[in-house]
């Protein structure tokens, strides 16, 4: 109370400039906090954190194909992270990009590999970008059923679907999906190359980089700029006024959460299409979490979430670094990249 | 003897999912939702494994597994309690945590073998026919789980204790305005469910598999938070669904046995999907009382 009172009669201008400069410190301190932490475990391991840094950095940004693989790694957390982002703009917590992910990826494969093979690529790739959607959007639909008609708590549910995701992929990929000339190992027939997506000269960086692009841009501009936007936000920010305003609120969850599923679902396809080729059991294995991640320390925003997805990139494409260059395995990048998470998470308070 | 080979492996499948849910049914009864449950027993595991490895000892690595899983359970409590951080995208983080950390630290362990914990049948009890060896032929570890749940329904429903942790869960100015501090109850409650999902992760690997593998815990600690709910709260129920998850696992592994053919991937799925079921059928009686310190949560209290 007292210096409540106190701002108030002090000189304008100069005590809110000092609060800024405090804020940006504190907001410093929280992205180089968890570098430093990191720096002090590398170090206890004999590798050299500086050089590590440098060179992390360097991949990253050094040449313009380390500049695609950070903006490679970053497309799916975009593409989860949206799946995640666009729910919680209507109060709920999806944690499923995971499993929408894989089953995308399970249906564009599917439909690559027995229908779309012969297709010229105009043709051939949308469709395949529609059947990744479907994949996602059929996922999500059990979690909105679950949600609407079963009253059951999104997250736990969406959760549970992973895993029964995952087991799912397996079965396919080891059993109708698998590969005959494959000498027996899991996984899927390769698909046609007509159906690849295109690839920037010089890089493995493909097309799939901008489709998310473009739908960041576009659950942005329809989470702000438009109606039914509006009334999403309602929906997340009180529930009771959307009540009042006679929302079709069953309705809403439903179809936000089937938008969310073709978001990853797309993520799943795109990973097949632009980077693997066939679906592997490990298909896209974290990408969901990590979205989930990025939408979180975007606080939800689509075009903020490009940011922190690209952030994560360069975290994982670090990883590559590690392993090679420092002789630690590439789980242990994990650690940084929580580490970078914990103080997101924590820091907010303070940084606001 | 399917029948009873399967109920013998629900219990020995099912324990280390129970002892994580009993530890997350007391962090919920104080109002914080633990997803990093998964990352505690994770932590527990290796931690538990390690230290058997080291000392020989499994008494010596379940109390090493459950430090663990407190240790991580503390990172949460911290986040959540004392930074205001959302409780589930922590959860979750701390179970990334626990998977980077323990792969990085599990890497020397993998091929290691114990002897750890191992089944000791119960003089005369276990001789009772049918129920002797699927109640009393199981690891010590087992036993004291077992003895756990009454133990907790009395702490919780009986006791001085359990007031103040349900109050913490429910009306927290209730249990400010008699002197007591909220906070500190609900960090009290996190640390030990982390301890006790620490020991379930230990049970795994020590008493169960025998062996350190990288992600070993598979789940098992989501469902030990959607067990919770299933479980509208109360430790019987919960060791219950802890079972029931443990005789999906347990009938996969005796189909397989039995060599019929079904794919092992929808056996694997059935333990989840079961758990759906069980969620599904609570909530369709209306039965199930959230504490309302986490009804806030669920109603996605700082996710907008």
């Amino acid at each position: 109370m007292k210096t409540q009172t106190g701002t108030i009669a002090l000189p304008a201008g100069r005590w809110p400039s000092f609060a800024r400069w405090k804020k940006r410190g504190v907001q410093t301190m929280i992205f180089v906090a968890p570098f430093v932490l990191y720096g002090i475990f590398l170090l206890c391991y004999g590798v050299n954190p500086v050089d590590l840094y440098v060179s992390m950095v360097k991949s990253a940004f050094g040449d313009l194909y380390g500049f695609g693989e950070v903006l490679l790694k970053a497309t799916p957390f975009v593409l989860t992270g949206l799946a995640a982002a666009l729910p919680a703009k209507a109060g709920l917590v999806n944690v499923g990009g995971e499993g929408q992910l894989a089953i995308g990826a399970l249906f564009a494969t599917w439909f690559a590999v027995f229908y779309l093979n012969a297709m010229p690529a105009w043709l051939g790739i949308p469709l395949m970008l529609i059947a990744g959607a479907l994949g996602g959007a059929l996922w999500a639909g059990l979690v909105a059923v679950l949600k609407v008609k079963g009253r059951l708590n999104e997250t736990i549910t969406s959760v549970l679907l992973n895993y029964v995701a995952t087991f799912t992929v397996g079965f396919f990929v080891h059993g109708m999906l698998k590969d005959p000339d494959s000498f027996n190992w899991p996984f899927s027939p390769e698909i046609s190359s007509s159906l690849r997506l295109p690839i920037v000269d010089g890089t493995r960086l493909h097309i799939g980089f901008v489709v998310a692009l473009v739908l960041a841009a576009l659950v942005w501009f329809v989470l702000a700029k438009t109606r039914l936007g509006f009334r999403i936000r309602v929906l997340g920010s009180n529930r009771l006024a959307a009540e009042r305003a006679g929302f079709n609120i069953n309705k809403m969850y439903f179809w936000v959460l089937i938008s969310a599923g073709m978001l990853a679902g797309i993520a799943g396809m795109i990973e097949i299409a632009g980077i693997e080729g066939r679906l592997r059991a490990s298909t896209g294995a974290n990408f969901g979490y990590l979205g989930f991640l990025a939408a979180m320390m975007a606080w939800n925003h689509p075009l903020r979430l490009i940011v922190t997805a690209f952030l994560l990139g360069m975290i994982s494409v670090a990883g590559n670094t590690l392993e090679i260059g420092s002789g630690l395995p590439s789980s242990s990048v994990n650690i940084l990249m929580a580490l970078v998470l914990f103080f997101i998470l924590g820091g907010r308070r303070w940084s606001r | 003897m399917i029948l009873a080979d399967i109920l013998t492996g629900a219990i020995r499948s099912g324990t280390s999912v129970m002892l994580a849910s009993q530890g997350e049914l007391v962090s919920e009864r104080a109002g914080v939702i633990n997803l990093g449950t998964e990352g505690s027993m994770l932590g527990g595991a290796l931690g538990g494994f390690a230290v058997t490895v080291w000392t020989g000892n499994p008494w010596l690595g379940a109390l090493a597994g459950g430090l663990c899983g407190l240790l991580i359970a503390s990172i949460h409590a911290f986040l959540v309690l004392s930074c205001g951080a959302n409780q589930l995208a922590t959860g979750l983080t701390i179970m990334f945590f626990g998977m980077g950390v323990t792969a990085f630290f599990g890497r020397g362990f993998v091929s290691e073998q114990i002897v750890g914990f191992n089944p000791v049948a119960l003089p005369f009890l276990s001789d009772i026919p049918f129920l002797g060896p699927v109640l009393f032929n199981h690891d010590p570890l087992t036993y004291l789980s077992i003895l756990l749940v009454p133990l907790l329904w009395f702490v919780i429903f009986r006791t001085r204790i359990g007031i103040m942790l349900r109050t913490a869960g429910e009306r927290e100015e209730v249990l400010f305005a008699s002197g007591i501090n909220p906070k500190l109850v609900r960090y009290l409650a996190v640390l030990a469910g982390g301890f006790l999902a620490g020991i379930g992760g230990a049970q795994l690997s020590i008493a169960y598999t025998h062996a350190w593998v990288e992600n070993m815990t598979a789940g098992r600690g989501v469902v030990a938070v959607a067990l919770v709910i299933f479980a509208s709260w109360k430790p019987a129920r919960a060791m219950l669904g802890a079972y029931l998850f443990g005789a999906a696992q347990a009938l996969q592994l005796t189909v397989q046995q039995q060599g019929y053919a079904i794919s092992p991937f929808f056996l694997f799925m059935v333990p989840y999907l079961l758990t759906l079921l069980a969620l599904l059928i609570v909530e369709r009686r209306k039965s199930s009382r959230t504490p309302e310190a986490l009804g806030k949560v669920f109603a996605g209290e700082g996710s907008g």
